[in-house]
């Protein structure tokens, strides 16, 4: 029963209106800076080859772009793994 | 000084014929003179929302074309002391207008009345076109769900592209317990996402139905929560400060309590 469900612990699953805004902030981001698919991975191997001229980029694969957002703006982020990087 | 409002949505059946003929009878009501103009062309609504479908006998088309005055094609309301519908035609598509055609139109009508309300049809093509180029802002109607949402966010873009800026938002067809079991997306959320003002929020309601049914807007129903808002609405569109109703919170103690109850059928 509901009542009990709560009461011992059973963790509430996330609501479903939670999900739909989380889906639509990102799908909103995507609809609005119209950048397809394929731009995303053009530009994502744009900015790996300009970071390696710096850098050595441990694992290219694990690098993430992703467009998200903010309060006041819209993100494009790139996180790129180093790798643990040791004082010479 | 006269106002053009057009009420749009992107996505069809969200509510923007009942919100036009709600706004606009509410008005009337405040003691506007209005005029509400059917521009979805070829599947017209308003005049059936309204009750006014046996008095057609000229339409926005003829007026555009030079068949009739403007005068002509407007019909009144009986029941109310200054409201008037233009309706759309109901036989021919959109282009037989332009949005020139409204512009003229509008400007022709706002030295005769206060409010001129103009029901969009729903998409992005011409019809919407037409339909926002004589106004002074827009209202963007959405329901509280992922494909109105959507569709309405490109409205605002598209509205703002058309340098009709600072559009508002009226959130119809909130269902407040769904919202406080956290199954619909409250007014909080809507308004983050989507990032423009908002100008009134309209519960579920079925007096809707039933009114539209008899030809009556809910305005007039007393027992209409739907009504009510609308009346909200119309309110705050001539510059009165009316706090919004509240429709369901989501994690308020009532909810939380409730939800200790809930069991698993919906």
């Amino acid at each position: 029963m509901g009542l009990f469900d709560n009461l011992f612990g059973r963790k509430p699953a996330v609501s479903s209106s939670a999900v739909a805004k989380e889906r639509l902030l990102t799908v909103l981001v995507h609809d609005r800076v119209h950048l397809t698919p394929a731009d995303m991975e053009a530009m994502k191997r744009e900015i790996i080859a300009v970071i390696e001229r710096y850098v050595e980029i441990s694992n290219p694969e694990a690098i993430e772009v992703t467009l998200t957002r903010g309060e006041a703006n819209d993100h494009l982020k790139a996180d790129i793994p180093l790798g643990r990087t040791r004082q010479p | 000084m006269a106002q053009v409002i057009t009420i749009t949505s992107g996505k069809g059946g969200v509510g923007k014929t009942t919100t036009t003929a709600n706004l606009g009878t509410a008005l009337a009501l405040l003691g506007q003179r209005v005029v509400v103009i059917d521009a979805d062309i070829g599947l017209r609504n308003l005049d059936v929302v309204m009750g006014l479908e046996n008095r057609i006998v000229y339409d926005l088309v003829d007026v555009v074309e030079g068949r009739c005055r403007t005068r002509q094609a407007l019909i009144k309301d009986k029941r109310f002391p200054e409201l008037f519908l233009l309706p759309a035609a109901q036989t021919r598509d959109k282009d037989a207008v332009s949005p020139d055609d409204m512009i003229a139109l509008c400007t022709e009508l706002r030295r005769e009345f206060d409010f001129i309300l103009i029901d969009s049809p729903a998409g992005i093509e011409g019809g919407f076109k037409n339909a926002i180029a004589p106004a002074d802002y827009i209202i963007i109607v959405t329901t509280p769900d992922m494909s109105a949402v959507r569709d309405a966010d490109r409205i605002v873009g598209l509205v703002e592209a058309y340098e009709k800026h600072h559009p508002r938002l009226i959130i119809n067809r909130i269902k407040p317990r769904m919202v406080a079991r956290g199954d619909m997306m409250d007014t909080t959320d809507v308004v983050e996402i989507l990032a423009i003002d908002l100008v009134g929020i309209v519960p579920d309601d079925e007096n809707i139905v039933t009114s539209t049914n008899r030809g009556e807007v809910a305005v007039l129903d007393r027992t209409s929560e739907a009504g009510r808002a609308f009346m909200n609405i119309a309110n705050r569109l001539m510059g009165h400060d009316v706090p919004f109703m509240v429709l369901g919170e989501k994690n308020g103690v009532w909810s939380q309590f409730l939800n200790m109850f809930r069991t698993r059928r919906t």
